[in-house]
């Protein structure tokens, strides 16, 4: 009998630290904790479909807009130098040598045909005779004075005509196949102004062995004097410009899985939409395949949608 | 013993000193503790941060990362390196075993460092140590008013990192000040590359010129008339000005200054992080980093005394405001227990002064807790044990526990004073008196402390939360011991008079008590003695007698009674849900927004001034300040697609419907709503900085795979999550996120490279320098200085196509577009790569629902064994919350049946009866009940605060059972019969049995009730012993007393 009562002590003791145990083991809050994440996350719905109003979409700086056809003008930009045009360039070598007897013009004097530049004395005849202009132009080098003595195969006077100058463009290797003779160019001297147009008049046919580059000629108009040979210079080439049956802006591309896609809006929801991409600009971008002309597409603000396609799975690192 | 109590009342005056001495003492450590919020729970952790410019994951893991990983290999005392490679930073966080010196574990650290530093390449980053701080020692934000509207945010920077920030520094006990948002001022030089072109030079070019071109130097100095003059050469550039004239080159005498190359400008640095305010704007803010173990209170008050004195200092219109301080936190949090503190001593009191029926012994006894208290704070002091909310949680939940020596020693000496004869001398009564209890007390106040070893035995963060309260309860009884044995006697012998003579002025009371002392005594069965007793006692009695009797001679009401019980026990225990620990109220709100990974700071700022703009149209909100990614490297790593908005609420009570802190989350989160593409949840300061450093996984289960191959860590991370969910029970299976970063990736071609003669480097330098920017140098302007970043102009490097276009000179002078010596493309890598123990992994998580955890383990072990097939060298770890949980629990399963153990031989060796002791125990399954009962009601989890409460009940339940069986046999001894003794001892033991447990649970009647910052916390524990008090006194004195016949000595068995 009394036996059976320790015994039953015993027990009540036994279930006791039993229930202590239990105690000290058990543990849920986590468990908790990611069931609200996860309750959270189907609010955000696992369907692709995103709804927004119209008053988030203004508050989160989302627009709309209509596919359709534009044109995609693409560029190159390349660096080059003002070089006065060869064919107006006069280099005045002093038929015979001597002694300068008068030097009438200096440096950056305009001349014009015919126009008396100096007067020189000849070793072999010791008669003087005039050196004179060939073509108008401006005196850009003068290697004469007075008592000089003048000759061989020298330069003496160096007359430029400038009222057209070329530019020469390097054109990178990379670059070579998209460039062709009469596409257009912007010639400028910084990237700040807007620039002078002109022609790709020329290609060079081989590139140089050294530098491994080709260059292009653009010939411009200097009636301004504005270009001044050995002014380095940058270009925009256009190398293609395409009038396309369905244009959107760039930045309504968002990349989803590896997948290229557009958002596109029905009623108050969103979808992604996967597509093709063609010609492509600073600004925007052909698409080939995925989209209708006329749907609406958000063009900025995307990347705000595809966040909320991803919430899922961003969620979980914390 | 007895020798102790004579010494003690012999030489009254000494110990008298002695008391005022500790209480002295107590109260100095008292005022140099230093006082937190919470216990520190951080562990014990050097962080190695690496800042490297630009660096994408990869990179930062292989040339920073990994070698200082190695260095840290071996440490002594090391627990565990883990590491985080992200965009530009490098995290190395080194655990150590807790109760590991920091300053010891940094200067091991930092040794190691050094060698880390020789293998990381040149101009890959240095790393450095972090705050010694931890995730408590954020202790105030503030960020920078301006009122004119003048400052730009580049202006407001540089006033609080070179005005502010050294000002705040020079507080004692600050270890950082880290700024963050506006912008940081640099001077920039922007460079055309056409220009560049133009004048045939390099960008490296530049940033050699620069730096060649701004310095100054000494060279020592000349005598001249018997004067020493210094000679000096200055040519450190000072602004903008010097730095265009900076020639580069020179061509025929004619130099190219470095401004027809660049422009020169001053603008913000590169940044990672962005503080905005209100959804107005940008603001630029600081944070105030305490040091390791100083006094968070005291630096918050001097940290304050000195931003009021900066303010005065600061340019007109600017001023500092503070927007987060721990400092509230702090005073709330020790006003919740400093009130409960008092509260609960103040209702002690009552029952004392209630149930002795006088002032002069109620005021001896009540001396003990101030004594007790005051004893416990020199303890803490000596084992650096913080003021905060659990260890003075411990001593309000003592309260009631440090009385009990003193209330038995008082009652006997008052019983015997009652009893003694005039002639007899009054101190040789109370010696007598003392002699008498001072075992049992000694005993059972040791029992109370050994309850609570296995909290001793807690570890990581539940240890750490609540050993502090272990201790202050351990140190408390002690005080309470030393009270009782050395003070008590001697405050007994000041305070307490003979009263055999009725001159007391409580004369009825006292005669009562006289004759109830001396029925005591006498142990007559004596009807009438209790007739006269206090008008309380009367009517307890009155109740109690006839229902003790009903239970003695119907034993079996008695076990069934019991029984009912313990099966009520058994039923609601499974229905109580159950949690870890309860969140701690902080009383701040952070709402943090996690956005997508790949998002821009531009984006994310947008997006949360949209969210703060929304915020701010919730009622209760007065304000928001928002810290997006990181700012100054110290406190925080998160990448810029995290925002945590510091909520500013209006005072508590103009909150809607009197909402409590969890219901106003959920009265933001419907007003806030949804954003598109951003993940929302509610934390707090601390919490957050806290599990930043813990780092641990929140789930259940972690799956850690570990392996070398990122892409086959994540597919292999991908099946294996694809198995786990179909194992039957898993919930939440989630696969981390390591990937989703977009990178432009530049990929050299050897051989187009070779073709030019160029060399990889030659590549890799210009791309860096003239894409990413490098530092040449600084400007000073007086102690300020500034970095001057060289940069290509935005236009040339803003996409595919014109960093394709940037020119890369080869050796023979030609320039090639890198386009042609390298393949661009946009491709998506890896946002971070996470490492442990030296390797690569990434973590699968999983909750476990409807099944118990170990077989889950064992099944999904199984399916990953079978199904998946790993290659050579990857493999896989389980861990998690369920780890610890297993730890925890092996331990405990030890250490409380091992606790159990000795309180039984200490009752066994006291009592010397197996039995008795078995009847003692009977106290704690009783105790259970009500505890569990208390948590059904109040509708609170099972948690490790519960678990606390049940442990400390376990003490007094225990101290009710020995104080009443000690009685009955001590009755049973004198000769009376079982049933008789059982009624009467249990009649008159009424009184101290009541009176403890009483005193015990009023103590933490406050705990209950209270409503402040942290009381949460303290709830559960108190809920648990009220409750289990209520169920373990009413069966102590109803079952033990029925039950004692079974269990009782045989009186021929010996003496006590």
């Amino acid at each position: 009998m009394e036996k059976n009562k320790i015994r039953l002590a015993g027990l009540i003791v036994v279930t006791a630290l039993q229930i202590f145990f239990m105690i000290g083991c058990s543990n849920d809050e986590p468990k908790e904790k990611i069931a609200k994440t996860e309750k959270q996350n189907e609010n955000a719905g696992h369907s692709a479909a995103i709804k927004l109003t119209d008053n988030e979409l203004k508050e989160f700086g989302i627009e709309i807009k209509q596919a359709g056809a534009g044109v995609i003008t693409n560029h190159i930009d390349l660096t080059g130098e003002i070089k006065a045009e060869p064919s107006r360039l006069s280099h005045i070598i002093p038929r015979f040598p001597g002694i300068v007897k008068e030097v009438y013009k200096t440096v950056g004097e305009r001349v014009k045909q015919g126009e008396v530049l100096a007067v020189i004395e000849s070793n072999e005849s010791l008669t003087p005779y005039e050196v004179k202009s060939l073509v108008d132009g401006t005196i850009i080098e003068l290697h004469m004075a007075k008592g000089d003595l003048v000759g061989g195969d020298q330069v003496a006077i160096t007359v430029a005509n400038l009222d057209k100058v070329w530019t020469i463009l390097t054109i990178y290797q990379r670059d070579i196949n998209k460039i062709k003779a009469g596409q257009r160019a912007l010639v400028s001297l910084s990237a700040e102004e807007k620039g002078e147009e002109g022609i790709i008049s020329y290609l060079s046919p081989v590139v140089d062995e050294k530098t491994r580059t080709a260059s292009a000629r653009v010939i411009l108009n200097n009636s301004s004097g504005k270009w001044r040979p050995g002014m380095f210079v940058s270009a925009k080439i256009f190398v293609s410009e395409k009038k396309l049956s369905l244009v959107i802006e760039k930045s309504a591309l968002q990349t989803l899985k590896d997948k290229t896609v557009v958002f596109i809006k029905r009623g108050n929801e969103f979808f992604p939409q996967q597509v093709n991409t063609g010609m492509v600009n600073d600004m925007n971008v052909e698409i080939t395949s995925g989209l209708q002309p006329g749907q609406q597409y958000v063009s900025k603000g995307s990347f705000t949608l595809k966040a909320e396609l991803l919430k899922e799975s961003f969620g979980g690192e914390e | 013993m007895n020798r102790i109590i004579d010494f003690v009342l012999r030489n009254r005056l000494l110990i008298v000193v002695f008391a005022v001495i500790v209480m002295a003492a107590g109260y100095i450590s008292y005022r140099q503790l230093p006082i937190d919020a919470f216990p520190d729970v951080s562990p014990v952790l050097v962080q190695v941060f690496t800042q490297t410019e630009g660096l994408a994951p990869e990179e930062i893991e292989k040339y920073v990362t990994f070698p200082v990983e190695t260095a840290m290999n071996g440490l002594p005392n090391l627990k565990l390196i883990r590491s985080v490679s992200n965009f530009g930073l490098s995290v190395v966080n080194i655990y150590f075993e807790d109760g590991t010196d920091i300053y010891f574990a940094r200067q091991l650290v930092n040794e190691r460092l050094q060698e880390a530093r020789e293998q990381i390449p040149e101009g890959f980053g240095n790393p450095a140590m972090g705050p010694i701080s931890t995730g408590m020692g954020l202790i105030l934000f503030y960020y920078l008013e301006d009122e004119t509207g003048k400052y730009s945010l580049e202006n407001l920077r540089t006033i609080q990192d070179w005005l502010v920030k050294y000002q705040l520094q020079t507080v004692p006990g600050v270890t950082e000040i880290l700024g963050i948002g506006g912008w940081e001022k640099q001077y920039q030089v922007v460079v055309d590359p056409n220009s560049l072109l133009r004048y045939d030079i390099t960008i490296n070019d530049v940033v050699d010129k620069i730096k060649a071109n701004n310095l100054n130097v000494g060279a020592q100095f000349l005598e001249k008339n018997a004067e020493e003059f210094t000679v000096r050469s200055t040519g450190l550039a000072s602004d903008i000005k010097d730095i265009n004239n900076i020639v580069i080159k020179s061509e025929d005498g004619v130099p190219v200054y470095l401004n027809q190359i660049a422009n020169v400008k001053t603008g913000g640095a590169i940044r990672r992080g962005v503080q905005t305010s209100n959804g107005v704007g940008e603001v630029v803010a600081g944070m105030v980093v305490k040091l390791y173990g100083t006094n968070s209170s005291t630096v918050i008050r001097e940290v304050e005394e000195k931003l009021s004195e900066i303010n005065k200092s600061l340019p007109k219109g600017i001023k500092i405001v503070p927007y987060y301080q721990q400092k509230t936190l702090v005073e709330a949090a020790v006003k919740t227990v400093t009130d409960a503190l008092l509260e609960g001593i103040v209702l002690v009191v009552i029952i004392l002064m209630v149930f002795l029926g006088a002032i002069r012994p109620s005021i001896v006894v009540a001396i003990a807790i101030p004594f007790s208290v005051l004893f416990a704070m020199i303890g803490m002091k000596f084992f650096g044990i913080s003021a905060n909310l659990m260890s003075f949680g411990g001593l309000a939940i003592a309260i009631g526990m440090m009385v009990d020596g003193a209330v038995v020693i008082v009652e006997n000496t008052d019983r015997l004073l009652r009893a003694s004869r005039p002639g007899e001398s009054k101190i040789h009564i109370i010696a007598k008196a003392c002699k008498e209890v001072i075992k049992p007390i000694t005993f059972a106040v040791m029992i109370i402390i050994i309850v609570f070893l296995p909290l001793f035995t807690l570890q990581g963060v539940e240890g750490k939360t609540f050993k502090p309260l272990a201790y202050t309860i351990a140190l408390a009884m002690f005080g309470s011991l030393l009270f009782g044995v050395f003070v008590a006697p001697v405050l007994a012998s000041f305070f307490m008079k003979k009263h055999s003579k009725k001159k007391s002025p409580h004369t009825g009371m006292t005669s009562a008590r006289a004759e109830h002392a001396e029925s005591g005594k006498e142990h007559s069965p004596n009807g009438q003695a209790e007739e006269e007793q206090i008008w309380i006692l009367k009517l307890l009695i009155k109740i109690y007698r006839p229902v003790v009797t009903f239970f003695v001679k119907k034993r079996i009401a008695a076990i069934v009674l019991a029984v009912i019980l313990l099966i009520i026990g058994a039923f609601i225990f499974p229905r109580l849900g159950s949690e870890f620990t309860p969140t701690l109220q902080e009383g701040t709100l952070i709402l943090r927004m996690t956005m997508a990974p790949s998002i821009s700071l531009t984006e994310s700022t947008r997006l949360t001034l949209i969210a703060e703009r929304r915020l701010m149209k919730v009622p209760e909100v007065t304000g928001v300040v928002t810290r997006i990614g990181r700012g100054e490297v110290g406190a925080h790593t998160d990448p810029v697609n995290n925002a945590e908005m510091y909520i500013l609420l209006k005072p508590r009570e103009q909150w809607r419907n009197h909402a409590t802190q969890q219901e106003l989350e959920g009265l933001i989160r419907k007003d806030f709503g949804e954003i598109p593409g951003v993940l929302t949840n509610f934390t707090q300061p601390i919490q957050m900085s806290v599990d930043e450093l813990l780092e641990g996984v929140r789930a259940e289960l972690a799956i850690k795979l570990f392996g070398d191959d990122l892409d086959i860590l994540k597919n292999k991370a991908d099946e294996i999550a694809a198995q786990i969910k179909k194992v039957n029970g898993s919930a939440d299976v989630q696969v981390d996120q390591v990937s989703g970063a977009p990178q432009l990736s530049i990929l050299i071609d050897r051989h187009a490279i070779a073709r030019y003669g160029i060399n990889v480097e030659d590549v890799q330098h210009a791309v860096r320098t003239a894409i990413g920017g490098e530092t040449a140098g600084q400007i000073f302007e007086g102690v300020k200085r500034f970095d001057i970043y060289v940069r290509f102009d935005e236009e040339f490097r803003k996409d595919i196509n014109s960093i394709g276009a940037l020119l890369i000179k080869s050796p023979s002078g030609t320039e090639v577009p890198l386009s042609q010596l390298a393949e661009i493309k946009e491709v998506v890598g890896p946002r971070q790569i996470t490492r442990e123990s030296n390797q690569r992994f990434i973590t699968i998580q999983c909750n476990v629902t409807g099944r118990d955890i170990g077989s889950f383990v064992a099944e999904g072990q199984k399916v990953i064994d079978g199904k998946i097939k790993l290659p050579p060298g990857y493999f896989v770890t389980w861990g998690g919350q369920f780890k610890l949980q297993q730890e925890a629990n092996a331990r405990l399963a030890v250490v409380v049946p091992i606790t159990l153990f000795i309180i039984f031989i200490m009752l066994f060796s006291s009592f010397n009866s197996l039995k008795n002791s078995l009847l003692i125990f009977l106290n704690i399954p009783l105790a259970l009940v009500g505890g569990i009962v208390g948590l059904w009601i109040s509708g609170q989890n099972l948690s490790v605060p519960a678990s606390v409460g049940f442990i400390a009940l376990f003490g007094i339940a225990l101290l009710n059972g020995i104080v009443l069986v000690t009685y009955l046999n001590q009755l049973r001894m004198e000769g009376l019969d079982v049933d008789e003794a059982s009624i009467q001892g249990a009649c008159l033991r009424v009184r101290p049995v009541l009176m403890t447990a009483l005193a015990a649970a009023l103590g933490m009647i406050p705990l209950l009730f209270a409503t402040g910052i942290g009381s949460e916390v303290q709830r559960p524990l108190a809920t648990v012993v009220i409750g289990g008090l209520v169920t373990s006194t009413t069966l102590t004195l109803l079952v033990v007393p029925a039950l004692y016949k079974w269990f009782a000595i045989k009186v021929t068995e010996g003496e006590m």
